[in-house]
C-alpha cells in the first residue's frame, strides 16, 4: 500500500462520487469506492467511509437519490443515482475545477522555468 | 430552511430506522471489502481487519449523519435541559423575577383560557351536537330578533316542516314537590314527548316519554339524578310509584344520567315533564290552544343530509303561510331562526370571553417582553462566557441550542408557577360570574387546560428565547473577548428599546379596555335603579295547586296581612316579574283614542302586583294612584304606567283617565278596556340597559295569572326577618315552601355580575400590565445608566447640573413613552371599538378615555423613570472615570 496517502479535500471527493455515478449509472457505496480507486490508478486512496459522508451530503443537497435493491451477490444494498440537478452542479463544479487547475498547473509550470 | 427543519424532525422520529438502515450498509459494504482482500489471498480474520481500517471510523460518519439529518438526540436535549436549570439555580434573583413575570401572564392566561373552554369551546354533552339547531321566530318587531314560539305555532311546524327528526318545544316552570314534608320547590321543564330521542340520552333508569303522554290530563315525569338521590334516597323503586307534584299524582317514568342538563343554561333543572301540563284543562284556556302566548323555546335536530339553509327556508316557508292564515298573532313572525344549538347558548358569551382571552394574551405578551429584556441583558453579562465555548470549539448552534434550553427551562419553571397562579385566580373570579356565563361552573384545570398552559409555556419561552439568540448571532465574539460587554451592548440597544415601546403600546391597549369596563361598571352601578334595593326582601312560594284561581287570591290576601304584621316588616305585597330579574313579560296593547289592527299594535313590558307593591319596592308614585283592594273583578278594569311609558305613549298629554286595551286576558273574559289610573318612577326590569323600558302594572286580582314574588320591606337588615316569615308561611300552609330568597342588594347585584366579572378580569390585566411595563421601562433605563456610567462622570466633570443630568434620562424615557402611545393609540381605539356593545353609559371613542390612558402611562412610567434618573444623577465622577 502506497504510504502518501493523499488527503481528498471534501468538495473533491463529492465531485468524484458524482463523476462516478454520472458515468456508472446508478451504484452502492462500495462500488462507488471501487470506481473512485480503480480511476485514480491507486493513486488516491481514501478511507472508504468518507464515501458515506460525501454520499449524505449530496443526498441533503438533492443532488443524489437512493434506492434499495439487492447488490451483484444478491446482498440488499442501496443505490445512488444522480439527479438532474446534480448533473447540473457536477458540471458546474467540474468547469470550475478545470479552470483552476489549469491556472494551477501553468502556475507551477512557470515556477519550475526559474 | 423551513423544510430542513421539518425534516430534521421527521427525522428524529425514524432515527431508529434510518441508524439501522445505515449500520446494514455499512456491513454489507465492509464484507463485500472482506470478501475481495480474501480472493486476494489473505486470511478471512486478517481480511476483515484490513477491511475495517480501510473503511476507517464509523462513529464519526454516524455523528455526521445525525448533525446534519435529525435533532439532536433526546437525552443531548435533556443534558442541555438539566445544564439550563443548573444555570437558572445559579442566578436567582433573575430566575425570580422572570420567573414571576412568566407566570403572572401564564397564570392569566390559563384561567381565563380555562373560562373560555368550559363556556364556549367545549363541545355540547349529547350525541352529534353540531345537528342539533335552536329554533326560534324571528321577531320582526322593533329590532328583528329572535323570539319564542306559541304552542299552536309550534304544533304547525313540527307537523309540517320534513327538515327536522326531532323538533322539541321546552319551557322553564316551577313544581312543588308535596308527597312528604318538608314541601320543596323545583324547577321543572315542560317539554315535547322526544326531548331524549333528540338529544340521543338514555335515561339511567327507566325510559324517557312517549307520544301519547303529551295528550291532555297525562302527569309523567323524568327526575334529575341529584334530585332522585336526594330526596329519594337513590331508590330504583321510584319507577314503580308516584310522588306528589303540585298536589297531583306524577308517575316517575326515568331517571336522567347524573350530570345530564338541558337546556344547558339552567343547571337547577330537577324535573322533566310533557307538555300535557299545558294542555290540561283549567280556569283559563289552555296554553296549548292560545295561539298569541309565546312561551317556548325549541330545538330540532337536522334530518340526515339537510343543511342549515334548507331548514331555514322551509321553516320560513312554514311561517309564512302562518302569517297568512293567522295574521293577527303570526304577522310579525313570518321568518324564523335556525342556528346550531352551540351558537344560541354561547353566542352571548362567545366575544367578551374571546377579548379577555386577546386582553390576556396582550399581557403574555408583555411579560414576554420584559423576560426577553432580562436575558438581554443577562447574555450581555455573559458575554464572556459565551466567547470563550465558542473559543473552545462551541458551535453557534450548540449555543443557540443552550440558550434556548435555559429559555425553555425558565418557560417551564414559569407556567408551573403561572398553573398554580391560575388555580387561585379561577376560585377567585368565578364566584365574580355567578350564573351570568353558561356552564362556567364547570371551568376548572384538567388536561385541556394543562395542555393549553404547556403549550403557552413553550410559545412564550420560543419568543422571548429568540431575542439572545438573535443577539448572539449578531454579535462580535471575538471582539467581546477583547474589549469586554461594551460593544455587544451597543449592538443591542435598538432591540432592548424596541421591546419596551411595544410593551407601552400594548399596555395602553389595555388601560383603554379596563378604562372603558371600569367607567362602564360605575355606570351601572350609580344608575338610578328606579326603586330601593336596600331593606328589601323578596322570595317566592310555592303553592300547593296552581290552578284554583279564587283560593290563590285568598291565600295571597291572608299571607299579605300575616306578613305585615311580623316585627320589623313595614310594607309587603307582591309582583310579577321583579325589576332586574331578567324575566320580562311584553304584551302588546290598543290605545283607545288611537285604534290600529293586531299586528300592528305598540307592546311593552308589563307586570302584575298587589296594591302596596310600588311603596314596598319603594318605586315613587308620580300622579294619579296607587291599586286599592277594591281594584277586583268588580270594579273597574285599570292600571298603572311608569314615566317612561307616558312619555312614549302619551307625549305631551296627561296620561291619567287615558284608556288602552292590553293583549293580556284571563281567559274567561276576553281582553277589556282598561283605564290608566297612575305614573310611577321608572323601575328597571332589563338588567342591563342604558335607559329604562316602559312598562305597565296590572293589579293582580283583575289578572290573577300567578300569584308572583313576595316583597317585603323592612325597617331591620333584611334577613333578620326570614326565619319570622319562615313560621309564618308554615302556619298558613304546610305544604308551601319557600324558594329563592333573596334581598333586594343580591338582585342589584346579580344583575351586574357579567359586567362586574369582565370589569375585574380586564381591570386586573391591564393593572398587571401596567406594573410589568413600568419595571421593564425601569430595568431598561437602569441598565442604560449603568452602562452610560463613564460618559455621564465626564459629563458630570465637565460641569453638567444635577437637573441636566435627570433630564437627560428623563428624555429617554419620554422617547420611549411617546413612541409606545403613538403605536398604542390605534390599537387601543380599536380595541375600543370591540367593546361597543359590552359597555353602558361610556363612548369606546371618545376623546377623554385615550387622554386618560395616556396619562396613567405617562405619569406611572415618569414615576418609573425618576430612581434610575436619581442614580444617574448621584455618579460620582471621579469613581466612574477611574472604573473599568
Amino acid at each position: 500500500m502506497p504510504k502518501d496517502r493523499s488527503e481528498v479535500l471534501q468538495g473533491t471527493l463529492d465531485l468524484m462520487v458524482l463523476k462516478a455515478l454520472d458515468a456508472m449509472g446508478p451504484l452502492h457505496g462500495y462500488g462507488i469506492a471501487r470506481r473512485i480507486e480503480q480511476l485514480s490508478e491507486e493513486v488516491l486512496r481514501l478511507n472508504e467511509g468518507t464515501v458515506y459522508a460525501s454520499l449524505l451530503r449530496l443526498a441533503q443537497k438533492g443532488w443524489i437519490r437512493s434506492e434499495w435493491g439487492a447488490s451483484e451477490n444478491n446482498r440488499k444494498a442501496r443505490f445512488y443515482s444522480i439527479t438532474r440537478s446534480g448533473r447540473r452542479q457536477m458540471n458546474r463544479e467540474a468547469e470550475s475545477w478545470e479552470r483552476i487547475s489549469g491556472v494551477i498547473g501553468r502556475l507551477l509550470r512557470l515556477e519550475s522555468q526559474h | 430552511m423551513l423544510t430542513a427543519l421539518l425534516s430534521r424532525i421527521w427525522n428524529a422520529f425514524r432515527r431508529q430506522r434510518l441508524e439501522k438502515e445505515f449500520n446494514e450498509e455499512v456491513e454489507a459494504h465492509l464484507e463485500m471489502l472482506a470478501e475481495r482482500f480474501i480472493a486476494q489471498g489473505m486470511e478471512s480474520a486478517e481480511a476483515f481487519y484490513a477491511a475495517r481500517r480501510q473503511f476507517g471510523g464509523v462513529t464519526q460518519i454516524k455523528e455526521e449523519l445525525w448533525e446534519r439529518h435529525a435533532l439532536p438526540p433526546i437525552d443531548v436535549l435533556f443534558q442541555d435541559l438539566r445544564h439550563a436549570f443548573r444555570q437558572l439555580r445559579n442566578s436567582k434573583r433573575f430566575t425570580a423575577s422572570a420567573a414571576i413575570t412568566l407566570a403572572l401572564g401564564i397564570g392569566a392566561s390559563t384561567a381565563v383560557f380555562s373560562v373560555l373552554d368550559a363556556v364556549v369551546l367545549r363541545p355540547l354533552p349529547f350525541v352529534d351536537p353540531d345537528r342539533l339547531m335552536a329554533f326560534a321566530s324571528m321577531d320582526r318587531r322593533g329590532t328583528p330578533h329572535p323570539g319564542l314560539l306559541s304552542y299552536p305555532t309550534f304544533f304547525d311546524f313540527r307537523h309540517q316542516n320534513r327538515v327536522f327528526d326531532h323538533l322539541v318545544s321546552y319551557r322553564d316552570e316551577r313544581f312543588t314537590l308535596n308527597d312528604s314534608l318538608p314541601a320543596i320547590q323545583v324547577v321543572g321543564e315542560i317539554v315535547s314527548w322526544d326531548l331524549f330521542p333528540l338529544l340521543g340520552v338514555q335515561p339511567e333508569l327507566g325510559r324517557g316519554f312517549r307520544p301519547e303522554e303529551e295528550a291532555a290530563g297525562t302527569h309523567v315525569a323524568v327526575l334529575s339524578n341529584s334530585l332522585w338521590r336526594s330526596r329519594f334516597g337513590g331508590d330504583p323503586g321510584i319507577l314503580r310509584r308516584h310522588i306528589r307534584v303540585n298536589g297531583k299524582p306524577f308517575a316517575v317514568v326515568g331517571v336522567a344520567p347524573a350530570g345530564f342538563r338541558f337546556p344547558l343554561n339552567n343547571p337547577e333543572v330537577e324535573l322533566w315533564t310533557t307538555l300535557s301540563e299545558d294542555a290540561t284543562l283549567t280556569e283559563f284556556t289552555p296554553l296549548t290552544s292560545q295561539r298569541g302566548a309565546r312561551v317556548l323555546d325549541a330545538t330540532g335536530r337536522l334530518k340526515p343530509g339537510v343543511t342549515v339553509e334548507q331548514a331555514r327556508a322551509q321553516m320560513d316557508q312554514i311561517a309564512g303561510s302562518l302569517a297568512r292564515i293567522y295574521p293577527d298573532n303570526n304577522k310579525n313572525v313570518a321568518t324564523t331562526a335556525v342556528m346550531p344549538e352551540m351558537q344560541r347558548l354561547t353566542g352571548r358569551s362567545r366575544k367578551p370571553l374571546l377579548i379577555l382571552l386577546g386582553a390576556v394574551g396582550l399581557l403574555l405578551l408583555i411579560a414576554c417582553a420584559n423576560v426577553a429584556n432580562l436575558l438581554l441583558a443577562r447574555s450581555t453579562e455573559r458575554a464572556r462566557e459565551f466567547s470563550l465555548r465558542t473559543a473552545l470549539g462551541a458551535s453557534r448552534l450548540a449555543l443557540a441550542r443552550q440558550l434556548l434550553m435555559e429559555s425553555l427551562a425558565l418557560g417551564l419553571a414559569g407556567s408551573a408557577l403561572g398553573v398554580l397562579l391560575g388555580v387561585g385566580i379561577l376560585k377567585a373570579i368565578l364566584p365574580l360570574a355567578g350564573d351570568s356565563l353558561p356552564r362556567i361552573s364547570q371551568a376548572g384545570i384538567d388536561s385541556r387546560v394543562l395542555a393549553f398552559s404547556a403549550v403557552a409555556a413553550i410559545l412564550t419561552s420560543l419568543l422571548f428565547g429568540a431575542a439572545p439568540v438573535i443577539q448572539a448571532a449578531r454579535a462580535d465574539i471575538a471582539g467581546a473577548l477583547k474589549e469586554g460587554a461594551a460593544n455587544i451592548a451597543r449592538g443591542q440597544d435598538w432591540f432592548r428599546s424596541a421591546l419596551i415601546i411595544s410593551q407601552i403600546a400594548l399596555g395602553l391597549v389595555l388601560i383603554v379596555g379596563a378604562e372603558l369596563l371600569i367607567g362602564s361598571f360605575l355606570y351601572l352601578v350609580q344608575r338610578d335603579l328606579g326603586f330601593r334595593a336596600d331593606h328589601l326582601l323578596t322570595f317566592g312560594i310555592g303553592l300547593p295547586d296552581t290552578r284554583n284561581v279564587a283560593a290563590q287570591i285568598t291565600f295571597c290576601d291572608r299571607l299579605l296581612e300575616h306578613l305585615r304584621a311580623v316585627p320589623g316588616v313595614q310594607a309587603a305585597a307582591t309582583g310579577m316579574p321583579l325589576p332586574l330579574e331578567g324575566d320580562q313579560m311584553s304584551v302588546s296593547f290598543d290605545i283607545e283614542e288611537r285604534h290600529t289592527a293586531a299586528p300592528d299594535r305598540p307592546h311593552s313590558d308589563m307586570a302584575i302586583v298587589t296594591p302596596g307593591y310600588f311603596r314596598a319596592m319603594g318605586i315613587p308614585l308620580l300622579k294619579g294612584r296607587d291599586f286599592s283592594e277594591r281594584d277586583d273583578t268588580h270594579a273597574t278594569r285599570v292600571l298603572v304606567v311608569n314615566q317612561a311609558f307616558a312619555r312614549k305613549y302619551f307625549p305631551g298629554e296627561d296620561v291619567i283617565g287615558k284608556r288602552i286595551e292590553p293583549g293580556a286576558t284571563n281567559g274567561k273574559e276576553g281582553t277589556r278596556l282598561r283605564e290608566i289610573v297612575g305614573v310611577v318612577g321608572n323601575a328597571r326590569q332589563a338588567p342591563l340597559s342604558a335607559d329604562p323600558d316602559p312598562i305597565y302594572y296590572f293589579p293582580y286580582k283583575q289578572l290573577p295569572w300567578g300569584i308572583g314574588t313576595i316583597v317585603l320591606r323592612t325597617s331591620v337588615p333584611p334577613l333578620k326577618v326570614e326565619n319570622a316569615v319562615r313560621d309564618v308561611l308554615t302556619s298558613l300552609d304546610r305544604e308551601a315552601p319557600m324558594y329563592k330568597v333573596r334581598t333586594g342588594s343580591e338582585i342589584s347585584a346579580a344583575a351586574i355580575s357579567r359586567p362586574r366579572f369582565q370589569m375585574v378580569l380586564m381591570g386586573g390585566f391591564a393593572a398587571a400590565a401596567l406594573l410589568l411595563t413600568v419595571t421593564g421601562l425601569y430595568g431598561v433605563l437602569s441598565y442604560a445608566v449603568a452602562r452610560r456610567r463613564r460618559e455621564i462622570g465626564v459629563r458630570i466633570a465637565l460641569g453638567a447640573k444635577r437637573s441636566e443630568v435627570v433630564s437627560l434620562v428623563l428624555r429617554q424615557a419620554a422617547l420611549f413613552v411617546t413612541a409606545g402611545i403613538a403605536l398604542g393609540l390605534a390599537g387601543a381605539i380599536g380595541a375600543g371599538r370591540l367593546l361597543e356593545n359590552m359597555v353602558y353609559g361610556v363612548r369606546p371613542g371618545a376623546l377623554s378615555i385615550a387622554i386618560g390612558a395616556c396619562c396613567v402611562m405617562v405619569i406611572t412610567s415618569l414615576l418609573a423613570a425618576y430612581i434610575p434618573a436619581g442614580h444617574a444623577a448621584s455618579v460620582d465622577p471621579v469613581r466612574a472615570l477611574r472604573s473599568e
